[in-house]
């Protein structure tokens, strides 16, 4: 499946989905889109299908706001894709290590750090921190924190 | 009696092996528990993060240039090319212009890096599978990169060589002379190494078929480097998507076809070859002019928004995603780091092997754990 042919297929399912071109050169990829979070798992599927990769996982604490960044990349020719969605602080994300197997790994990482919980990911033990950890040191609010920001201040 | 020893009683039959994580072959803190049925494993689970440090969360609060000692304590094999990158990352998001002596001094500086982190690797998985020999060779090799590059980078493991606009200090004669004897010293060296490891028959038959990744299985865990190439995918950041000057050298992607540990073994072997080559050109064509933008601020504050990175690091790909909202250290600061993927893979792929053939696999595979911690 094509790039161009993967970016019809989410305008589809997600009608009037932000998607934001990289003119810039800066954002590394293709495009970028924000997909709801009961879509992610539709997402993940097709690029599954068309022979991609799940390059990497991060999430992003905002005051309004977590937003998790997902990296597609596949090997032939150069087109990394960023899917984002934004997720409630308390809300649960639906997991996609049933489809892309690495994706296990990388959902207990950002569990350790923002505190973002997966349904479906059936081992959700702390990953880098230690075993008794009840802490995520990547929210703003823990630690020595230079700004806490609304999501609209840096994207605008 | 025999059977007394081979046939443990049903109720004993799974037998949970701790495997690291100060073990000599786990290399560095992994810790891998195994679930042993006689030799043979049923199930691995790594068990990593002793050498969590939380770089991520020291980037978000400190100076973009206060960053630049630790990303290369990250993988400190190649603590270069994640420092070159880091640069690059941040250069691009603040849109500085680079000189270019200073793009090739950084090339070649990296090449050498990844040579080092290469040959490194082949003497400690030699060593793994039982030959001593080849390590003394090998670190006898890398001790010569260690001293170039100390000579300009003034350290020896973990180098903060770059700067944003180029690098801090400028190469001569005496660097470039022994740039050109080290890379002579090599060529005569690869046939050595050929007869001592590459046909040696307890090498091949320790590694031949052994730990397969395939191309499936790379994708699915995001394994990327040597380990992916292997598996015959010729995938290399350098290539795809060309950073710095590497579009203007001439070199291979080289690739295997069956993904096992000697497969591993071979690409890494050639990669090698490939990065004097890429020295060699660079040497070369080394233009003149300075080593360093003029006109950097001291104090770097770039405007709001995101960057993204990818550079190939010595075990695969490597990728800095930083989120800038205008002051002067970044929102965000993410790592992708390949051994984090190629480790992963191990949970598929340790099944129904020998527990012999696990430290060849693990060697093979070629992680280092502070890396995947961060």
């Amino acid at each position: 499946m094509k790039i161009q042919e993967i970016e019809r297929v989410i305008f589809e399912k997600f009608p009037g989905a932000p998607l934001v071109r990289d003119e810039t050169g800066k954002m590394g990829a293709l495009w970028s889109v924000v997909v709801p979070v009961s879509g992610i798992r539709d997402v993940a599927k097709t690029f599954e299908t068309a022979d991609f990769f799940l390059e990497t996982v991060t999430a992003l604490d905002f005051q309004d706001t977590l937003e998790l960044v997902y990296h597609f990349n596949c090997y032939e020719p150069k087109s990394r894709v960023v899917v984002r969605m934004l997720c409630g602080h308390d809300q649960v994300a639906p997991s996609i290590c049933d489809i892309f197997r690495g994706a296990g790994w990388l959902e207990r990482e950002i569990h350790d750090f923002f505190g973002i919980r997966f349904s479906g990911n059936p081992d959700m033990r702390p990953l880098l921190l230690p075993e008794d950890a009840d802490y995520h040191p990547l929210r703003k609010d823990f630690g020595k924190v230079s700004a806490y920001r609304k999501r609209e201040e840096i994207y605008g | 009696m025999g059977e007394l020893y081979t046939t443990p009683p049903e109720s004993e039959k799974i037998y949970t092996l701790n495997l690291g994580p100060q073990h000599p072959s786990t290399h560095g803190v992994l810790r891998i528990l195994l679930d042993l049925d006689g030799e043979y494993i049923v199930k691995a689970d790594p068990v990593i993060g002793y050498g969590h440090r939380g770089h991520e969360k020291m980037g978000e609060n400190r100076l973009y240039k206060q960053f630049l000692p630790n990303t290369s304590r990250m993988d400190y094999l190649s603590g270069l090319l994640f420092n070159h990158g880091f640069v690059l990352a941040v250069e691009k998001l603040v849109g500085i212009e680079v000189p270019e002596r200073s793009k090739y001094i950084r090339v070649i500086a990296s090449e050498l890096n990844r040579i080092s982190s290469h040959l490194l690797w082949f003497g400690t998985y030699l060593l793994d599978l039982g030959g001593f020999t080849p390590f003394l060779y090998a670190f006898d090799d890398r001790e010569q990169i260690l001293d170039i590059l100390d000579s300009v980078t003034g350290s020896r493991l973990t180098y903060s060589y770059c700067r944003f606009g180029g690098v801090s200090r400028d190469i001569d004669a005496n660097f470039i002379d022994m740039t050109r004897a080290f890379l002579k010293r090599m060529d005569a060296r690869w046939a050595d190494y050929d007869n001592l490891v590459s046909e040696n028959i307890i090498f091949i038959n320790r590694t031949r078929d052994v730990g397969i990744i395939d191309r499936e299985l790379a994708r699915q865990y995001a394994v990327t480097g040597p380990n992916l190439r292997a598996c015959g995918v010729a995938f290399d950041v350098r290539r795809i998507e060309p950073y710095e000057v590497y579009d203007r050298f001439d070199f291979e992607v080289p690739t295997g076809s069956r993904g096992d540990a000697l497969d591993r073994y071979y690409v890494r072997f050639k990669e090698m070859q490939q990065s004097c080559r890429i020295i060699e050109q660079a040497l070369d064509h080394l233009p003149g002019g300075p080593f360093l933008a003029e006109k950097v601020p001291q104090k770097i504050t770039p405007p709001k928004g995101e960057v993204y990175l990818a550079f190939e690091s010595a075990r695969g790909l490597a990728a800095y995603y930083l989120v800038s909202d205008g002051s002067p250290s970044p929102y965000r600061c993410h790592i992708r780091v390949p051994s984090f993927g190629n480790l992963n893979a191990l949970i598929d792929v340790l099944p129904e092997t020998l527990v012999a053939d696990a430290i060849s696999i693990l060697g093979s595979i070629d992680v280092v754990i502070p890396e995947i911690d961060r």
